[in-house]
């Protein structure tokens, strides 16, 4: 008897152990239906008070700029105040890849109801994003995601630009104009001016070019190769990234013009940076005034405060007449059409709105891809870059239309020709082998 | 017959008819993607009510196994759910063109003959081997080499056993970081040249250097535990016969320690194909070279590394899953090889 009364305890603690972990499994499958008890990440303070109190059901937006996270947790909250609806913003820092979470997220049935896309990730989410085409801050802005099939599926948060970023004090020092800097041999006449003057303007090299693959991938893969794509385009022209998509073809002559400037710029950039650095190394070589052009965009220097130069963009002039910089959202907020679209819908118009722009301008240092924001951005570059904007010397992002993943294998041939293992030719013809061998993939 | 009374009988029917009708609607209303709050609570209930029928069945002879299974149960199902289901549905996924978010259908093997006509995953397998067999050798040569070290009768020998244990006790992705800063910021001063990492032959042996520093102190621990358990007699045996030093070790100590060095040198090859997050921290599979006449810019991308690289970087989960079938059989084959070396020399010794 007393056997059996065991035996009967302990079956039923087992049972009882298994109701537990059922009822745990209930609570999350539950809760994905409500969203406000999610904590997946860093959330509001507000994200409790909201919820009863909002008109609207909450909306969570994932971030992938960890830089801004501060700056869209204040803005989360004016937009409580101001509107009494509740935004969870939740980020996405570090080395973690915004789309790579989002994956992990749509497999879990936890997707948040606005996510961070690049231009090209677009036709992975097929059918899911919502369209807000007609919605009013659509007739406020050029820079909005267009989809063939999607129509128009991407807000423009902000607006970024790259091409050759210049110390002006130093050109000045040097007696270099950049407004001259528009063919390869305006280039090449400052470079060696710049490089006789080493000693007297007190560079270390007279461009902070980085081409290290392993952390640095994206800078000369991404951004550097984005400038073959179209430098000297105009925004809506996709000549090149049209080729490169047609099977990873590339223009060889347009291609060896780009590769004698990038010869250019190993030649005179700092070695130790060139191979083995990292980005700390090269922004903070720049602000320093060791370099006098750096291979970045106008994230690189935020704040007034961390510069004591002015700042712009000179344009990547390897063939004849290039006078363009990249100027565009490299990325986008877009709405899960199962989620909140509403929820999502006026949030957007919300946001593009004056105080929202206050604080992404004014705080976050962004650049307002609105044309009726009244806020000059603080950021350094600004003044260069808009100068290129308002004068329509713009070429497109289209580089994040490339496929997704070869700048993981151009910047090793970028790599190869910084350290002198291939020559101008060399590169050209690798670069030609490696794209048309990934498409081919 | 009449051992049951007919209320248990009807109770243990009822239950389990219930139970499995409960579990059927749980399952039913998840799959239909309903959203069903109570789901979740029909199938757990569902189940208990099943198990409480199943333990009033009215017999006694499958009563004890009927108690076994129940007590079972848990752990099964637990097994189940995190292993069994998820290596089934990714040997499923491997022949579909699954993108991470999207799957339009079933392609066939065509996933496992494209990835052999990759040249830069033949270059992956490949390096992985080498990768393999130089750690083999490596690691445990070092980690004897201490371990003989660590048993003499130097001073501070608790401090030395702990400093060499110490770094496996550091994540891999952290290692990483800490020795990408020594190779590209302190022995490029002494050398004057470029880091080891910008260069493929070089970042390999780099990574090598880094897993041998990670995994020598742990095999050397396995190493001490071997040499301490050899009886002192035959030791002093050996001595009072004029045994020196070397022949003691390769005579006496090596014989001795032989099952330790199956177990060590299964253990660094199974960790060794396995190697990720040194890889992942320290080169990030960067690196060219020339294989197979093409340019392969992952040259220090091992099996593992390749594997999340195509699925997550490049979208392509399916093809990677395709990789990660294939990475499974290497490891069993490898994993059933040790078991059967380690019987056979149990059994010998």
């Amino acid at each position: 008897m007393k056997k059996k009364l065991m035996s009967v305890l302990l079956a039923g603690t087992m049972v009882a152990s298994l109701a537990a972990c059922g009822s745990t499994a209930t609570d999350t499958t539950t809760s994905d239906t409500n969203t406000n008890t999610e904590t997946t990440t860093t959330e509001t303070q507000t994200s409790d008070a909201g919820t009863t109190s909002g008109t609207q059901e909450a909306v969570r937006l994932l971030n992938g700029k960890p830089e801004i996270n501060d700056q869209m947790q204040a803005l989360a909250a004016k937009y409580l105040e101001e509107t009494g609806n509740t935004l969870i913003v939740e980020t996405i820092g570090g080395d973690t890849n915004a789309s790579d979470e989002l994956k992990k997220m749509y497999q879990a049935d936890n997707m948040p109801d606005i996510f961070v896309i690049e231009a090209n990730q677009a036709a992975n989410w097929d059918g899911m994003l919502a369209d807000l085409a007609g919605e009013e801050w659509t007739d406020k802005t050029g820079f909005e995601l267009v989809d063939s099939s999607m129509g128009t599926i991407g807000f423009p948060y902000t607006v970024e630009a790259t091409a050759l970023g210049y110390n002006a004090d130093l050109l000045a020092k040097a007696g270099v104009d950049p407004a001259s800097l528009t063919s390869p041999d305006a280039w090449k006449t400052a470079v060696e001016t710049l490089d006789s003057k080493k000693d007297e303007l007190g560079i270390t090299a007279v461009f902070g070019w980085c081409a290290e693959p392993t952390n640095l991938g994206w800078s000369s893969g991404t951004h550097v190769f984005a400038q073959y794509l179209d430098a000297g385009l105009k925004a809506d022209d996709t000549t090149y990234i049209d080729l490169l998509n047609d099977g990873g073809q590339i223009d060889e002559a347009r291609m060896k013009n780009f590769a004698e400037f990038i010869g250019m710029m190993n030649e005179y950039s700092d070695p130790a940076l060139l191979i083995d650095g990292t980005y700390d190394n090269q922004v903070a070589g720049f602000k320093e005034g060791k370099y006098v052009f750096i291979t970045q965009g106008n994230w690189c220097v935020t704040s007034p405060e961390d510069v004591d130069f002015e700042c712009g963009f000179a344009p990547y002039a390897f063939e004849d007449g290039i006078n363009t910089i990249i100027a565009g959202p490299p990325s986008y907020w877009v709405a899960y059409s199962n989620g909140n679209v509403d929820g999502a819908k006026a949030f957007f118009n919300w946001c593009a709105g004056d105080s929202a722009q206050n604080i992404l301008v004014n705080d976050a240092g962004l650049v307002s891809p609105f044309d009726d924001c009244q806020y000059e951005a603080v950021n350094p570059f600004y003044k260069s870059m808009n100068s290129y904007i308002t004068a329509g010397n713009y070429s497109g992002w289209h580089t994040m239309l490339k496929k997704d993943g070869l700048q993981n294998e151009t910047c090793n041939v970028f790599a190869d020709y910084a350290k002198g293992k291939l020559d101008a030719d060399g590169f050209v013809s690798t670069m030609k082998q490696v794209i048309s061998a990934y498409y081919a993939q | 017959m009449s051992t049951f009374s007919s209320g248990r009988k009807a109770a243990s029917f009822i239950s389990l008819i219930a139970g499995i009708v409960l579990i059927i609607v749980g399952l039913g209303l998840s799959i239909a993607g309903t959203g069903n709050v109570y789901r979740g609570t029909m199938f757990v209930c569902g189940i208990i009510l099943f198990f409480v029928g199943l333990y009033l069945f009215p017999t006694l002879k499958h009563h004890r196994s009927i108690i076994n299974i129940i007590f079972l149960f848990p752990l099964l199902f637990a097994f189940i759910v995190t292993v069994i289901i998820p290596l089934i549905l990714g040997i499923g996924y491997s022949f579909t063109d699954w993108n991470g978010i999207t799957m339009k259908g079933f392609v066939g093997f065509s996933n496992y003959t494209r990835m052999f006509k990759q040249p830069a995953f033949l270059w992956s397998i490949l390096l992985t081997f080498l990768f393999v067999v130089f750690n083999m050798i490596l690691v445990n040569l070092i980690a004897f080499l201490l371990a003989l070290l660590c048993t003499s009768k130097i001073k501070g020998l608790g401090f030395f056993r702990a400093a060499y244990f110490l770094p496996n006790l550091i994540g891999g992705i952290v290692l990483g970081y800490i020795w990408q800063f020594i190779f590209s910021n302190v022995v490029t001063k002494f050398t004057g040249t470029y880091s080891m990492l910008s260069d493929t032959n070089t970042a390999f042996i780099a990574i090598i250097i880094v897993y041998i520093w990670q995994y020598a102190g742990y095999i050397m621990l396995i190493y001490i535990t071997g040499l301490n358990t050899i009886p002192g007699d035959v030791l002093e045996a050996s001595s009072i016969d004029g045994a020196n030093k070397l022949q003691t070790l390769f005579n006496i100590k090596l014989p001795m320690i032989a099952p330790t060095i199956t177990i060590c040198t299964f253990l660094t090859l199974t960790s060794a194909f396995k190697q990720f997050d040194v890889n992942l921290a320290l080169t990030n599979g960067k690196g060219s070279v020339q294989f197979l006449g093409s340019y392969i810019a992952n040259g220090t991308e091992m099996l593992a590394l390749n594997i999340y690289s195509t699925a997550v970087i490049n979208n392509e989960y399916a093809l990677g899953q395709a990789k990660a079938v294939l990475f499974f059989i290497i490891l069993a084959i490898v994993s059933i090889a040790q078991v059967r070396i380690s019987n056979k020399r149990e059994v010998e010794l």
